[in-house]
């Protein structure tokens, strides 16, 4: 039924815009119904590479959105993005603990928050993401930097109010300015 | 993302932002074709060069999350980029580029981009953007959704 002809084509300009809006809620729920069949259909034949691949550009696309703006809540966004990188790829973190040359515990308790990234970590991280990025798409080396010092500076500016007393006693400026 | 100057084949970096109300002053159909007014209680986002405030592209959207779904309701480049005198290229690739990666940061794996044009236009986009025919409304979805990202998403 999308038959048209060249002659047709060139007549409009293809490119200027388009009124997509359904003319009726009878036709946009045939079309759904229609468009979800198809894409089922297609689905099953996505091969493992590919629905990792997406799951890697939706994690960097996440990642890149949280970057964007200072964020104030209790989620830990390094170790929950952190958790879908790898559980993107491996079917075991263990796997990835020793692809990077760490001991599990010491990844679990990264991951669970019961210990802070040490620098090497995420260096390995860095590393890790450029080999397993480079056929998916643009990855930058400084996103898993970037999130981690992110999150660090969303929360101690959310968190003044239990730090700042304690520590503000014990800062003075003795120059004369 | 970036769109080329015709005339001169210079390249210059794009943002797409969100429609804010006081952009819809500026928005009117004898420069964007249609009534864009109509569309303020959906999600709409304007294109423009950076440290530019002039819109060159607008597209609204309607979030379906039930179908892992964004279906574009209406898509639109400013009059003088209409045509073969237009004077940048890309603008409508960068847009629904956009709206491609809003899916998949969504929906992942399943994310889905729509839109259903004229019978006479959907050559074009099935071709041009590797999109799926079902019915009246084409699609893009994994593996071609990530291919199109990767194409207008360069730095």
């Amino acid at each position: 039924m999308m038959k048209t002809k060249n002659s047709d084509i060139m007549k409009v300009d293809t490119e200027y815009g388009v009124d997509s809006r359904y003319t009726s809620k009878n036709e946009q729920e045939t079309e759904a119904t229609a468009l979800m069949e198809a894409r089922l259909k297609r689905m099953k034949n996505l091969s493992n590479e590919q629905i990792v691949k997406a799951k890697l550009m939706q994690l960097k696309l996440k990642m890149e959105e949280y970057l964007k703006k200072p964020v104030y809540d209790k989620q830990n966004y390094f170790s929950e993005f952190l958790k879908l990188y790898i559980d993107s790829i491996y079917t075991k973190r263990s796997n990835f603990a020793q692809d990077i040359d760490i001991a599990p515990v010491s990844l679990s308790q990264v991951i669970n928050k019961h210990r802070e990234p040490k620098e090497e970590f995420i260096m390995k991280l860095m590393i890790h993401s450029e080999k397993a990025y480079k056929n998916v798409c643009e990855f930058h080396k400084k996103t898993w930097y970037q999130v981690y010092y992110h999150e660090k500076i969303c929360k101690t500016m959310s968190s003044q109010e239990k730090w700042r007393p304690k520590i503000e006693k014990k800062v003075r400026l003795s120059a004369a300015i | 993302m970036r769109i080329i100057e015709i005339s001169t084949k210079k390249e210059y970096s794009i943002e797409i932002l969100p429609v804010e109300s006081d952009d819809y002053k500026n928005i009117k159909k004898d420069r964007y074709f249609f009534n864009w007014k109509t569309e303020k209680e959906e999600e709409v986002y304007k294109l423009r060069i950076i440290g530019s405030n002039d819109i060159l592209g607008l597209v609204s959207i309607e979030r379906i999350p039930q179908e892992w779904r964004l279906h574009i309701r209406l898509l639109s480049v400013s009059k003088e980029n209409k045509g073969k005198e237009k004077q940048f290229d890309n603008i409508t690739g960068n847009l629904i580029a956009h709206i491609a990666k809003i899916a998949v940061r969504e929906y992942g794996e399943l994310a889905c981009v729509s839109l259903k044009p004229k019978l006479q236009i959907a050559k074009h986009y099935i071709e041009k953007y590797n999109m799926n025919v079902t019915g009246v409304t084409l699609s893009i979805e994994v593996p071609e959704i990530i291919d199109l990202i990767n194409k207008y998403d360069e730095d």
